[in-house]
């Protein structure tokens, strides 16, 4: 059984995943919450409406002047639009926050070494003007999925989300439930599905806003192996 | 419980569910209802008229509107005040009493003041009570007690209400013909449409008037429109009421529990008409209502108003009225007709030949008040005038009178948002005389009284609306429109006894309408001020016609001139739980919270923070923070540091930033170095201390105090951008968490964990900053100390911070490491005379005041604050911080912000102060006036409000002078 205090990297709100009934699988060096006693039925519920915890996947930022430009010459598609994201051939997906600010969100396998190598690669050195923020640390990073996903952000944010007002790929740097937030719209499969990341020290105060907010519909927790069921369908 | 005898055969178009049998309880007795009815329909089912008593003169009241839009039926639910009982759906087990009386609710002792309403003008009370001296104090809880409505809990429990926004293109407010309409034609355009009805049901006036004689084509054009509306597309909102519009075009939609903040792109306002009153003596008894209530609780409710009725109108309205009631089997003793020769319609021809009575020019005259309180009869006279009538000439026998007279507009959200209503004299009451762009009327609100004049407005508002969108649609014909012949232009009979209610609400009389202009309150918003019309739940809906009448004619101004009183959000009694929704209280945990919680620590707020304050039992707290103290100075502790703030400052121009931020000089800071960083605001006055650590030639990592963070962090930006320097700022507060492990055995401790960085005092001295490892964690190594004895900042990723604490815990058992909070750390800086920046500076502290002159850099040109802190200089100290130790080891230990006293004036005030173990005396830091800084001088503390005590001043530091400790 994977415990998640056997690792050094931890999510910021292990304790509530395992209050919920977590069962941890080790992914990225990390224990993630793999699911919740049962893939199959989180999946159907998952489609529904349900907040998924990925702070331990890989992520990382760059800004400055020259962040862009330099993120690009690593091999980072895109980024020609603020507030929009690209998908790259390896499913890692890179949002330009602002003409100096990009974003790196690795795939839900994890399986891709872009977030490793651009971190590697970079030094004040050999990226003048542009600087790395370590995002992995500064956000938490939840998945919100369902077809009532955007109903319950309506609660705690003032962002329309609606699927026919915010596409694929739309970035909102916005305020929920009174905490700063990035959020992304990233369907999984045929699954509406939002990232949301913000001050990882508030993860556990999201985590229980967003759940109150979504017990009226129903929405529960779900594991990282039934958002990949939802992405594969 | 007995059969409800006045409940009527099924019929198209109720609401209610005959299957569904609902018990409930009003003034303690059981009463059987049917789902889908309100509390004062199913009451009045029972023949049960009495709802409530009068504000002032705890008079009977009972149903005027069956809409929710008057004080008559307000109710007690639990302990929820004034809730309306003709929009409060009845539900199993429900228990609802009447409020405002003494005694019972049919039998109230206290409506003897009624007889004594010639005593109790408008404002009576603001005359009467306040002489002598100090009388108001007595007979504020009398006026009080007597007035009122309804009995607040002030215990009752906080229950969850919420908000959530919304977005369309088209917002609707109004579920009638004309809104249905629009909403319908917005929808077909392809805008994104919200409609929003206050009833549980769509149809509005469709769902209960009869428009035609045979009363068939309002539920056939509702059975169309909702079917259409929902078929559409159009998010349907029912049971919702819109309290307020607000900027561009953001409203308030309170639903349930639950306010909705909607933001539309336009907004077609179609919320009708409100039935108006007639003013004649008694006209507020039970069995007396709105001619629309009594159609409400046949069509909607299935219940018969009453047994013999009198319909008095000025328009087509009344005789369809007079059909209904008819239908429903109430005999209609007369239909008195205000006009001297209604003209013929449709309806008025079909009452005529089912052998109404019809009476025109007649008015009523006085209700007639029946032995159970409720009326039992009308005298009727003659009009003569305007508003004037012969002798009553007759008295009709009934147990209800229907009202239907006139229509004022529903313009209360035109209103907020800046649009016009004005009294027009041809159609004889307020008409819409300017809309706010992006918005639209329609319906009778917009003088559309007919159901297809209604609908045909509607239609033409959505597509105005859609039209504004860039949407395309076949435009619609214009409606016919106009109001001449609904209204009647003086429904207004006053009776020399009075109690002719102009406003249910408040209990005012005509005369006390004309009392209160008479005195000079002659304009219409000092006279509803002063009058209090209009200020009660009903929000004049009733009132602000009669009274701009009145005004009118007591002034001899025109009526047009005189206008209307400004109408302000919300539309109807709201909650403030609606107001305050749900409360987000964002809490910020460090990655180590749960090990201090673990470890029985209790937890302190420090801005959106949670600290341990100590770890034990709040009644162990002082032996704790001594033994925590002792570990650091004896041995080793830590303490989780997280909360500092923590910046990246990157770039070419990194140093020139922070020396143009802080008042040291980082552009000579060699890397690898730390320096103190304290920061002043441009008056001079500090405002955060940190530390700087130079990693690279173009890397700082500047630590900020827990509470200034977020200051330091916009103040670095802000100036960033006014400066166009080449740096980046990144915070890294939450990024990274923080320990400090401190005590003469943190070198061995730490060096079990650390083995990639020479910690030995040479290699690794005091403020030298280093990058390494520890436990396997990538860590900035920072050689600082707070708390005066060798320790090491540790800062790492905030993901791995738990990891650290463990780790560092697991390696320092072998020197009973102990961990420490936030209180020990308090009292152990203090010893050191390490200044917290907001307890021991204030917003007129500049540093040499803090005796901190020495962390200036006097030859930088140039740092923020600096021209003021010269300015300043140019002045005697005014104060000074200095460190003190009572003389007196028996006296009390002083509290913050004890006054430092001289020959009875205040010199300055105690900042900090504690006992301390390790110097074995109670010390402090103070403000002292300039003549008592030098050491050895003594001043006075005043303790509470007598008690005087001795301070010596002392050198600062207290403890470890020579900094030997911290740099061993």
């Amino acid at each position: 059984m994977v415990r998640p205090v056997e690792y050094a990297r931890r999510s910021f709100l292990h304790r509530r995943l395992a209050e919920h009934g977590a069962v941890f699988a080790e992914v990225a060096g990390a224990a993630v919450a793999d699911h919740y006693g049962g893939v199959d039925g989180e999946a159907v519920g998952a489609a529904q409406l349900a907040l998924a915890d990925l702070s331990p996947l890989p992520r990382i930022g760059f800004k400055g002047r020259n962040a862009l430009n330099w993120m690009i010459s690593q091999g980072v598609r895109g980024l020609q639009t603020d507030n929009a994201v690209d998908v790259q051939y390896d499913g890692v997906r890179a949002a330009r926050l602002a003409p100096s600010e990009g974003l790196v969100l690795c795939d839900l396998e994890a399986k891709s070494g872009t977030v490793a190598r651009l971190a590697e690669a970079w030094s004040l050195e050999s990226a003048p003007l542009c600087f790395l923020v370590p995002r992995a640390d500064s956000h938490y990073w939840f998945a919100v999925t369902g077809t009532r996903a955007a109903e319950m952000f309506a609660k705690v944010c003032g962002v329309d989300l609606r699927p026919d007002r915010f596409a694929v790929g739309s970035v909102a740097q916005t305020s929920v439930a009174r905490n700063n937030a990035i959020i992304i719209r990233r369907d999984m499969g045929h699954t509406l599905a939002y990232d949301i990341l913000g001050d990882s020290a508030s993860a556990d105060y999201m985590w229980r806003c967003l759940l109150d907010a979504m017990a009226e519909f129903g929405g529960k927790p779900a594991g990282l192996s039934a958002l990949r069921r939802l992405a594969a369908e | 419980m007995s059969a409800a005898p006045y409940r009527l055969p099924p019929h198209p178009g109720e609401r209610i569910d005959r299957d569904k049998p609902v018990a409930f309880s009003f003034e303690g007795r059981t009463y059987e209802g049917l789902a889908g009815d309100t509390v004062a329909s199913a009451l009045a089912a029972h023949g049960v008229k009495i709802l409530s008593r009068s504000f002032k003169y705890r008079r009977p009241r009972g149903v005027l509107t069956m809409a929710g839009q008057d004080a008559n039926t307000l109710i007690q639910l639990g302990d929820a005040p004034n809730v309306p009982a003709d929009t409060l759906a009845i539900a199993q087990g429900l228990e609802v009493a009447g409020q405002n009386y003494s005694g019972s609710l049919a039998r109230d002792w206290g409506s003897w003041i009624g007889h004594f309403g010639r005593f109790l003008p408008v404002g009576f009370y603001y005359k009467a009570f306040f002489r002598p001296k100090g009388a108001w104090r007595f007979w504020e809880p009398v006026v009080r007690g007597r007035a009122g409505l309804g009995r607040v809990d002030v215990k009752a429990h906080h229950r969850y209400y919420d908000k959530a926004y919304a977005w369309h293109d088209v917002a609707v407010i109004g579920g009638g013909p004309a809104g249905m309409a629009a909403a319908l034609e917005a929808a077909r355009a392809g805008a994104d449409v919200l409609l929003v009805e206050e009833n549980p049901y769509l149809g509005g006036s469709l769902a209960y008037a009869r428009a035609d004689a045979e009363g068939e084509l309002a539920l056939r054009r509702l059975t169309q429109l909702s079917g259409a509306v929902r078929g559409a597309g159009v998010r349907v909102m029912t049971g919702a009421m819109c309290q307020g519009v607000f900027g561009e075009n953001w409203l308030s939609v309170i639903q349930g529990d639950r306010m909705h903040k909607v933001r539309a792109k336009e907004v077609v306002l179609a919320t009708g008409s409100v039935e108006q009153p007639a003013i004649f003596r008694n006209n507020d008894l039970p069995g007396i209502m709105q001619g629309s209530a009594a159609q409400r609780l046949i069509r909607l409710y299935g219940v018969r108003p009453g047994k013999r009725a009198i319909v008095v109108t000025a328009n087509s309205d009344g005789y369809g009225v007079a059909l209904d009631l008819l239908d429903a089997g109430v005999e209609v003793a007369a239909l008195l007709d205000l006009r001297a020769a209604p003209p013929s319609c449709a309806r008025s021809e079909a009452a005529r030949q089912r052998g109404v009575r019809v009476v025109p020019r007649y008015a009523p005259w006085e209700g007639v008040i029946g032995k159970d309180g409720t009326v039992s009869g009308l005298r009727i006279a003659r009009v003569v005038g305007h508003g004037r009538c012969d002798a009553p000439d007759e008295t009709i026998d009934c147990d209800l009178i229907c009202m239907s007279i006139g229509y004022a507009p529903s313009a209360q959200l035109l209103h907020h948002a800046g649009g016009k209503a004005a009294y027009d004299k041809a159609s004889a009451t307020f008409t819409i005389r300017g809309v706010p762009p992006h918005m639209a009327v329609a319906g009778s609100m917009d003088g559309a009284y007919e159901i297809e004049a209604a609908m045909t407005d509607g239609r033409r508002a959505g597509w105005d609306a859609v039209t504004r969108l860039g949407k395309t649609a076949d435009e619609p014909p214009m409606a016919s429109k106009g109001g001449a012949g609904w209204n009647h232009p003086w429904p207004v009979f006053p009776h020399p006894e009075g109690k002719d209610f102009v406003d249910f609400d408040e209990d005012l009389q005509v005369s006390d309408i004309r009392n209160a202009i008479a005195e000079g309150y002659d304009h219409i918003e000092l006279l509803k001020r002063y009058s209090t019309a209009g200020m009660g739940p009903s929000q004049g809906r009733h009132t602000a016609l009669t009274l701009a009448r009145l005004a009118a004619e007591a002034t001899g101004r025109d009526i047009e001139i005189v206008g209307a009183t400004t109408v302000r959000p919300p539309v109807s009694g709201e909650k403030f739980g609606h107001l305050a929704g749900r409360g987000f209280e964002p809490v910020r945990l460090t990655a180590m919270h749960h090990r201090h919680v673990e470890l029985g620590a209790q937890m302190m707020p420090a801005g959106l923070w949670l600290r341990p304050a100590y770890y034990a039992t709040p009644d162990k707290r002082a032996e704790a923070i001594r033994a925590e103290a002792a570990a650091v100075r004896e041995g080793v502790g830590i303490i989780d540091v997280s909360t500092l703030g923590g910046f990246d400052v990157r770039g070419p121009d990194a140093a020139e930033l922070l020396n143009r931020l802080y008042t040291f000089n980082y552009k000579n800071q060699p890397v690898g170095r730390a320096r103190y960083a304290l920061m002043c605001d441009q008056t001079g006055a500090i405002i955060d201390d940190g530390v700087a650590a130079r990693f690279h030639d173009q890397h700082f990592y500047v630590t900020a105090t827990t509470g200034g963070a977020d200051r330091v962090y916009q103040s670095m930006l802000w100036w960033n951008a006014q400066w166009r320097l080449d740096v980046d700022v990144t915070s890294l507060t939450a990024a990274y968490a923080g320990v400090n492990i401190a005590g003469p055995r943190a070198r061995d401790a730490l060096a079990k964990l650390c083995k990639d960085v020479d910690l030995s005092a040479n290699a690794f001295p005091y403020m030298g900053v280093r990058l390494g490892t520890v436990a396997g964690i990538p860590a900035r190594l920072l050689r600082v100390g707070f708390v005066g004895e060798l320790g090491y900042e540790l800062h790492v990723p905030a993901s791995q911070g738990e990891a650290l604490w463990d780790a560092l815990l697991y390696a320092g058992r072998e020197f009973d490491i102990r961990p420490f909070g936030v209180e020990a750390q308090r009292l152990l800086r203090m010893e050191k005379g390490h200044i917290i920046v907001g307890q021991d500076t204030d917003g007129e502290t500049h540093p040499y005041m803090a005796d901190m002159g020495w962390a200036i850099a006097k030859k930088k040109p140039f740092f923020i604050g600096m021209r003021a802190i010269a300015a300043q200089m140019q002045r005697p100290l005014p104060r000074k911080l200095v460190g003190f130790a009572l003389t007196n080891p028996l006296d009390p230990v002083p509290e913050e912000c004890h006054l430092v006293v001289r020959d009875g004036a205040i010199v300055g005030r105690v900042t900090s102060a504690a006992y301390s173990d390790s110097l074995r005396r109670i010390i402090g830091l103070a403000f002292v006036a300039p003549d008592q800084t030098e050491p050895g001088s003594r001043f006075t503390i005043k303790i509470g409000e007598k008690k005087l005590i001795e301070a010596e001043v002392v050198k600062l530091p207290f403890y470890d002078p020579d900094g030997k400790r911290q740099e061993m």
